[in-house]
């Protein structure tokens, strides 16, 4: 499937989630497809954390349901993570991995392995059990409800099979903000929703 | 030779320690604690572990705590990463590039490997290299040597948090052995 059009399917069907995204090309879809800039975290070239960072968060505020997007460049940096997550269990956090076969951030270069790898299966040997895959944007119309509940019972792993961005698509815009603002905006609009105390101090 | 009572009274002085540990996170308001173990401290994560105060999580390696408490961080939840200073020595892209490009505050707990007094000579490169790679990227920090001076917790967390980056606390051999 498109990984803009993927992308613009899921903007469509999120309601309240957080989002965070990681390095590169999901973090451009997300913007294009989304424009937010106060409820997502772009957490750009993190290197297989965005699902770390996701994690901590929805510690921190079980009640809300949060999307963390990885590449399977930064996913294959750090496979190990899904113990962590498996270990942590927790329902309100949905893994998206986004599988272009690719290092997409760095002009689509080659992936090792990239056309072996089964992260699904990856991550039933870590002990997940909630685990959803998607090849085209008609079966992940058709199942995404399904996968993607507003109440899980555990973690939830979803690998999404898209195109590497074209050579037009690399040029998208890359979400416009330097970290302490993209830290502010989020963290003000939490608090402000939540009541949380993040950064100490109020405006 | 080492006699049993040496090493019973080891073991509570570590015991001790390692709960004054947990007290002074506790007290500056950690509850998150993400860690990955050095043999000095796997008493304190075992500690750690059953402290109802916290939620411990066991990392698969140290990079994965510096995310994991960024983001709890962001959630206005306290959290602290605790780890070996070869672990620590793994994470400065994690650090300089989560923590430092985005303001993010973070306590980092680590020991202070390779300093006098460390029985093992592949610390060799931590005794080189452990405070002049923390001195290269600016990161302040302490060293705690003695159970009087573990209040440097609470100072670094506070540091951390007032001046939005991290700080480190290096517990010495003396202290935990």
């Amino acid at each position: 499937m498109k990984y803009v059009d993927c992308f613009k399917f899921l903007a469509g069907r999120r309601t309240e989630e957080l989002v965070i995204t990681s390095a590169g090309n999901s973090g451009q879809a997300w913007w294009t497809a989304t424009r937010d800039s106060e409820r997502s975290f772009y957490l750009d070239a993190s290197m297989s954390l965005s699902t770390m960072f996701a994690s901590g968060l929805a510690v921190a505020l079980p009640k809300k349901r949060v999307w963390a997007f990885m590449g399977d460049g930064a996913f294959c940096m750090n496979p190990g993570m899904l113990m962590v997550e498996r270990q942590m269990n927790l329902s309100n956090l949905t893994h998206f991995l986004v599988s272009n076969r690719a290092y997409g951030a760095t002009s689509n270069a080659r992936l090792p392995n990239s056309t072996s790898n089964d992260y699904a299966a990856i991550a039933r040997g870590c002990g997940l059990t909630r685990i959803h895959a998607f090849t085209s944007l008609a079966e992940l119309e058709r199942g995404f409800e399904a996968a993607v509940p507003k109440t899980a019972s555990g973690h939830t792993m979803v690998v999404l099979e898209v195109e590497p961005f074209s050579d037009e698509e690399q040029k998208l815009e890359q979400p416009p903000f330097d970290g302490p603002e993209m830290k502010y905006r989020f963290a003000r609009a939490l608090e402000r929703e939540t009541g949380a105390s993040i950064i100490g101090y109020r405006l | 030779m080492v006699n049993r009572m040496d090493q019973g009274s080891d073991a509570v002085k570590r015991t001790e320690t390692a709960r004054r540990i947990a007290d002074e996170l506790a007290e500056c308001g950690v509850k998150l604690v993400a860690s990955l173990p050095d043999n000095w401290i796997s008493g304190l994560i075992t500690h750690l572990e059953g402290d109802t105060r916290f939620t411990h999580v066991p990392v698969n390696r140290e990079e994965s705590a510096i995310g994991l408490c960024a983001g709890a961080y962001m959630g206005g939840l306290g959290s602290a990463a605790l780890m070996g200073a070869s672990g620590f020595m793994t994470c400065i892209y994690a650090i300089t590039k989560i923590n430092y490009s985005y303001e993010v505050p973070l306590l980092l707990v680590m020991t202070l490997r390779g300093s006098f007094g460390d029985h093992h000579k592949h610390h060799i490169s931590n005794g080189l290299y452990l405070q002049p790679v923390l001195q290269a990227i600016d990161m302040p920090y302490i060293i705690v040597s003695r159970p009087d001076e573990l209040g440097a917790i609470g100072r670094a967390y506070r540091h951390s948090r007032t001046f939005a980056r991290p700080s480190a606390v290096l517990l010495a051999r003396e202290l935990l052995r």
